[in-house]
């Protein structure tokens, strides 16, 4: 059905919230993503010409490096891109055979691939391009925030979240529930200014994204040396060897 | 946005089909067939309009990914505008077909006009579904805004006109004064709307910056570093798509004389009874090939948001 669910009290709404700032941009939850993903119940993630010049493949998670400058310093944001789980996703109500939906219980945005059509109009209503098509199968593919691992009562509970967040080693990757206000990721979220993005598109994404904190960081000024004798100018000059 | 043959074959086959079966619907309802000929008129009009709409529900089909699952997607018509083109295309099927039966067998009569102003209802609900795919669609600020729709409905007028002028030469050796002045008019104001499309289409602004697309404040410069794949991949073929836009000038010109201008010009010569089935003829042809060019357009100087991560200019 690609109705859009009607809002449920006390309906769960998971996502993800990514540090722009301390992520390092290494595709380590791209990789883990593919890995998870191409493999057991979830199928294969297809690869075209693998070992050709040209590559490609269906991935639901892309990183993107970009240049900018924030404070007077140049600095690198990168930049993780998967499927948002809209509240507002178009790419569930432009389908015209009911295989895109979003669940009410969690607001999980998925694809039923076994009647998928693979007529591509989701992918042209996504803003994001999180929706990329599976050209052996014929139908979309897109990010189903590892609902195969995070409700998985076999795995320790520890273990029961995405595979990206699971990976990410510079831990910029949470996962929670974003319609408890309370919830770890939704206090994240308050104190550090998380925003959505492409925002004034309207699509009311349930993912969200910690700006890039000041890039300066305080440092102490430098101790004035004290006046100390001969070891203390010797080390001083010292210093001031090493320091070229 | 990529242009896809069996897509823009699908548009402009069934613009022509329901096009032709609107106006038969008009000069039914307002009774402006010639008695002699009415039944012939409508019942091969009939036939004809739904050979290319056929054509073009067919060629739809090469667009899936998966064609043996084509009977889903008429579904979800409470809210997906392709699930409403696929239900009225079908429901107009059965109306038109009586439609051209009871002319046929009957004639003209009050019930044959009531299922031939049905029969062009339902062409005009299957047009604007047609059309309200592309227009819902936020991402792409070239497609959703108020030229769409109507650009659509014109096109399918204009293009019926002229095969129905055709069809009427065909038959009766002439295509008849009002046959001639709904294509003339019609050539004039699709001419006109896609003049008005192409100037709102480059007036507009783009619909996000990068900053706004990677949660950075307003204002701020970014520049792509590094991209995720260093290939083509399905977001940039489908949504990357974008033509240059010293050709894309080129080919409005080419759209606005062979789409537009030739027909309008050959349907005048028509209309003054010179050598009207060629004329009709070229009209036509010149239309359907204007037309393919103008949808091809339509996609290819369409830009979609998703291609801002790239650092692609929407």
């Amino acid at each position: 059905m690609t109705m859009l669910p009607k809002p449920q009290a006390g309906a769960k709404r998971l996502g993800l919230v990514v540090d722009l700032d301390t992520c390092v941009g290494c595709h380590a939850c791209a990789v883990n993503c593919k890995e998870w993903n191409t493999g057991g119940q979830a199928g294969t993630l297809p690869d075209y010409d693998k070992y050709g010049p040209n590559p490609d493949g269906v991935w639901f998670n892309r990183i993107h490096s970009y240049e900018t400058e924030a404070d007077g310093c140049s600095r690198t944001v990168n930049v993780p891109r998967s499927c948002m789980h809209c509240e507002d996703a178009l790419c569930v109500t432009v389908c015209p055979t009911g295989a895109s939906y979003k669940r009410a219980e969690d607001g999980i945005v998925l694809i039923d691939t076994d009647i998928c059509i693979g007529c591509k109009l989701c992918s042209w209503a996504c803003p994001y391009g999180a929706r990329e098509f599976d050209e052996e199968a014929g139908v979309m593919r897109k990010c189903t925030l590892c609902v195969d691992r995070i409700y998985d009562e076999k795995l320790p509970p520890n273990e029961r979240e995405p595979a990206c967040v699971a990976t990410c080693p510079s831990r910029a990757r949470h996962f929670g529930d974003l319609a408890d206000p309370q919830s770890k990721v939704s206090r994240l979220v308050a104190e550090r200014g998380g925003v959505d993005l492409l925002a004034e598109l309207g699509f009311r994404p349930t993912n969200k994204y910690l700006p890039p904190r000041r890039a300066t960081i305080p440092t102490e000024p430098p101790k004035a040396t004290s006046s100390g004798g001969l070891g203390a100018a010797l080390l001083n000059l010292l210093d001031k060897v090493l320091s070229r | 946005m990529r242009p896809n043959a069996s897509v823009l074959l699908l548009t402009v086959s069934t613009g022509f089909g329901y096009g032709l079966l609107a106006w038969l619907g008009v000069d039914s309802a307002l009774r402006l067939l010639p008695a002699a000929h009415m039944r012939t008129l409508v019942a091969t009009g009939v036939a004809l309009s739904l050979i290319f709409v056929s054509i073009g529900l067919v060629a739809s089909g090469f667009h899936l990914g998966r064609k043996e699952r084509a009977w889903r997607a008429f579904s979800q018509w409470r809210s997906s505008w392709l699930s409403r083109e696929a239900v009225a295309s079908v429901m107009t099927y059965p109306i038109a077909i009586a439609f051209g039966i009871m002319v046929w067998r009957h004639g003209d009569g009050v019930w044959a006009r009531v299922v031939g102003a049905a029969a062009l209802a339902g062409s005009i609900g299957t047009v604007y579904c047609t059309a309200m795919i592309y227009a819902s669609l936020k991402p792409i600020r070239q497609w959703h805004n108020s030229h769409t729709v109507p650009d659509y409905l014109v096109f399918a007028a204009f293009s019926g006109a002229l095969l129905f002028a055709v069809l009427r030469t065909a038959l009766i050796g002439r295509p008849g004064a009002f046959a001639s002045t709904a294509a003339i008019a019609a050539a004039a104001l699709a001419l006109v709307a896609k003049s008005a499309y192409w100037r709102h289409i480059d007036s507009q602004k783009p619909l996000a910056t990068l900053a706004a697309a990677i949660g950075l404040p307003k204002g701020t410069e970014a520049r792509p570093l590094d991209a995720p794949h260093f290939t083509e991949n399905f977001v940039l073929r489908e949504m990357g798509f974008a033509i240059a836009r010293r050709h894309a000038a080129k080919l409005r010109l080419l759209v606005l004389a062979i789409g537009f201008v030739s027909p309008l010009a050959f349907s005048g010569l028509a209309g003054l009874g010179l050598a009207p089935m060629p004329t009709t003829t070229l009209a036509l042809v010149s239309a359907a090939l204007g037309l393919l060019m103008e949808r091809w357009l339509f996609f290819a100087e369409a830009t979609h948001v998703s291609a801002l991560y790239y650092g692609r200019s929407i």
